[in-house]
């Protein structure tokens, strides 16, 4: 047995867990976490994002809050200002998040390392700080609530995110299907493109690859996958603010792949969720409770500098004796 | 007082030990009953947010030293909103998802109150607005919001004609840039043109600005009365530039209760002296002396005159906080006087609190007061006070039934379907 098909079978294990989750914590009566699960799974996608940069392609970017943003408030300001129903508001948040993430990655796949890294925060503040004033748009500080409008009405059928299941499955087959997406995109020319980048730029330029590009694909595909990830969220919490645009939530994500496994496919959600979960269980104890976030978090950079998922994978490659 | 289940604790424990109960949340017709309390014990508004808490935990000592609700032990469950408006929305639906709240005492932060209240209108639940930016009674309420204390409606008509005649008719407006300052602009704005004053384009000031200044010199020369809305750090920056720059020298200083709020003008160096605030409740004892007041100020560990907490240097937040305690014992009277014993019965606690009259009395301590159904906005007495010698003292009360007089509801919420 190959610890891919071992990694395929968890994977698939997994899938069926979440399809299930609902009755199952119905059923052990602790349906709340429903709920929690629901905003592990988009800030897993959150995190994905991040980690298709930094972990396929080497770009570490402190700006994938700017795209989320972007995608909370298309979804927010389509329903709000210009009534849109639920689809064509997403349509909304991620058409304008990839158009963000289009003319931003023009400037930013220029520079590498720590250029880059400024880069992106720097387009992360000033985005955040005109969302801030531009209340009459975006609700200043307050931000914009709205009431979700149904995701399905059709005849007698009527699919609505205010039953906490059917927003929970609505959530999960959108973050599988982007997830499904970017395995997809892994094992593909593009995908292998991606990675000689991450290995050597001047070796993939000699490969014929045109770096450039390859990175600008990248960053678009990335924002894009971000402001997906804000257009659920905005459903999720019937609600936009400029604070998600701040760089500290693209820091989170960072670390959320980096303690998952930076590289691998599922890591950065495995940490968002471990993360998640710790905090859903310290702050209703101790409301400083990010000291401890942080200190769990150096604790598995220190001893698993491959994250969860990678060092998950050494050990199975030395179990299974390859 | 804290009652949670842990997620970790029922999976790995308690999981298997629940297949044979069935699941049903609105079956609990006996034992406690659950409130939660989304307040701000970090962030900006974490000054006020110790005053909540500890309002709303002796009001719940006191209700389950008598006895409890309808004879059930009250627990109070307390989430941090952070001062986030998208943490408080996540902490709302924690209280109310995981923890069984049934009743909301809720934030004083308008961006958070703001965010939550559609959150509880779709999780059928009864939420108490502490702060006042008016949307929350207004354009942005439900049936199932309420607000017992001011909002920027009220406090513009209770308190602005009399500043009008008294203070100045040439105003300019100073606030935090979000809807509890714009709210108070907008409000004040409509009353003093409607008397015949002007009003200078406001000046609406970032949240994190701690260097007031830039703000400060676009206040124009002939303004007579300056009108100001901050909290916390703020309000001590907002005090104390105003004052080196010498501007109470050239115009009244005019402030809602907030900009005072948990500070003691002996600790600003008297920067704050001569300054005029409207109050909901009264910081000295003084102004409203009775039995209540003076056991509610007693069971806060306040003094009768500055307000300051007997163990530390903190001043009770009293113009809001007293929501904290007065909701509590409001709710056990509407769920008593409704007969509820479940959520299912949450519409007749809803109909019970429209119109609810409130004594003055220890549950009471701020005074009668009456929960307009229409609206379901607090019809309190308001007091203009002056700081004289460190001192926070009022000089002008209007009464509640004036102010429901001049103030009439603009929402009617009680046709809404439940």
């Amino acid at each position: 047995m190959s610890a891919l098909s071992v990694n395929r079978a968890l994977t698939l294990l997994l899938l069926i867990a979440l399809v299930a989750a609902p009755p199952l914590l119905g059923w052990m009566e602790v349906d709340f976490w429903l709920v929690v699960l629901t905003e592990i799974l988009i800030w897993g996608l959150l995190a994905s994002s991040a980690n298709l940069l930094f972990g396929q392609v080497g770009l570490l970017s402190f700006g994938q809050a700017l795209y989320f943003g972007f995608g909370m408030y298309g979804v927010a300001i389509g329903i709000d200002r210009f009534g849109l129903g639920l689809w064509p508001a997403m349509g909304l948040g991620i058409a304008a998040s990839l158009g963000m993430a289009a003319v931003a990655g023009l400037v930013a796949v220029r520079l590498t390392w720590h250029y880059f890294a400024i880069i992106t925060v720097v387009f992360s503040l000033i985005f955040y700080f005109l969302a801030l004033r531009l209340k009459p748009i975006t609700g200043g500080d307050d931000g914009l609530s709205f009431a979700a409008p149904p995701i399905l009405d059709w005849g007698s059928l009527r699919l609505t995110l205010g039953d906490d299941a059917t927003q929970y499955w609505f959530v999960l087959l959108i973050v599988v299907l982007a997830f499904a997406l970017q395995a997809r995109l892994r094992a593909s020319a593009l995908g292998r493109a991606f990675a000689a980048v991450r290995e050597g730029e001047r070796k993939a330029s000699l490969l014929g690859i045109d770096v450039l590009r390859v990175r600008w694909i990248a960053f678009v595909i990335a924002g894009g996958l971000a402001g997906l990830a804000g257009a659920l969220f905005a459903l999720f919490g019937r609600y936009a603010s400029a604070t998600h645009m701040y760089y500290t939530v693209s820091g989170e994500a960072v670390v959320w792949t980096v303690l998952g496994g930076a590289g691998t496919l599922l890591g950065p959600a495995i940490g968002a969720a471990l993360l998640i979960l710790v905090r859903e269980e310290l702050s209703t104890v101790w409301e400083h409770y990010p000291l401890i976030v942080g200190a769990l978090t150096i604790a598995v950079v220190v001893f698993a500098p491959k994250g969860i998922a990678g060092g998950w994978n050494l050990m199975l490659a030395r179990v299974l004796g390859r | 007082m804290t009652h949670r289940r842990s997620f970790l604790q029922t999976a790995f424990a308690g999981g298997l030990a629940s297949v044979a109960i069935t699941r049903d949340l609105y079956a609990q017709a006996s034992g406690p009953i659950v409130i939660g309390h989304q307040i701000e014990l970090t962030g900006g508004f974490s000054s006020w947010g110790y005053w909540h808490d500890k309002a709303a935990k002796a009001a719940a000592k006191l209700i389950n030293e008598g006895g409890g609700i309808a004879g059930r032990r009250l627990d109070l469950v307390t989430e941090d909103t952070e001062s986030n408006p998208a943490a408080g929305a996540r902490k709302l639906r924690s209280l109310v998802q995981r923890n069984r709240a049934s009743f909301i005492q809720g934030s004083v932060h308008s961006g958070v109150m703001l965010a939550s209240i559609p959150l509880a209108a779709e999780l059928k639940t009864i939420y108490f607005s502490t702060g006042e930016a008016t949307e929350a009674t207004g354009s942005r309420g439900s049936r199932w919001a309420f607000r017992t204390g001011s909002d920027t409606y009220s406090l513009a008509g209770a308190a602005a004609p009399w500043a009008f005649n008294n203070l100045g008719k040439t105003w300019t407006m100073i606030f935090p840039d979000y809807a509890w300052g714009h709210s108070h602009y907008q409000e004040h704005k409509a009353v003093i043109e409607r008397l015949g004053g002007k009003v200078y384009d406001p000046i609406a000031v970032p949240l994190d600005a701690r260097d007031l200044l830039p703000y400060l010199t676009r206040i124009p020369q002939d303004t007579e009365v300056l009108f100001s809305v901050f909290f916390g750090a703020q309000s001590i920056a907002f005090y104390t530039q105003a004052k080196s720059m010498g501007l109470a020298r050239t115009m009244r200083m005019y402030s809602v209760s907030g900009t005072i709020e948990a500070i003691a003008p002996e600790d600003i160096d008297g920067a704050a002296e001569g300054v005029v605030v409207v109050e909901n409740f009264p910081r000295v004892l003084s102004a409203k002396d009775d039995e209540f007041h003076r056991e509610h100020l007693r069971l806060m560990e306040v003094d009768d005159v500055h307000a300051r907490e007997a163990s530390s240097r903190r001043v009770y937040a009293k113009s809001h906080a007293w929501q904290a305690w007065e909701n509590l014992f409001l709710l056990k009277r509407a769920i008593e006087s409704s007969g509820w014993r479940t959520k299912r019965d949450d519409p007749g606690v809803v109909e019970a609190l429209e119109g609810m009259e409130m004594p003055n009395s220890l549950a009471h301590p701020q005074g009668a007061k009456t929960l307009r159904k229409q609206d379901h906005s607090g019809m309190v007495d308001t007091y203009i006070s002056r700081v004289t010698n460190n001192v926070l003292a009022p000089v002008h009360k209007v009464t509640k039934e004036s102010l429901a007089e001049n103030l009439p509801p603009r929402f009617d919420f009680s046709t809404q379907a439940l």
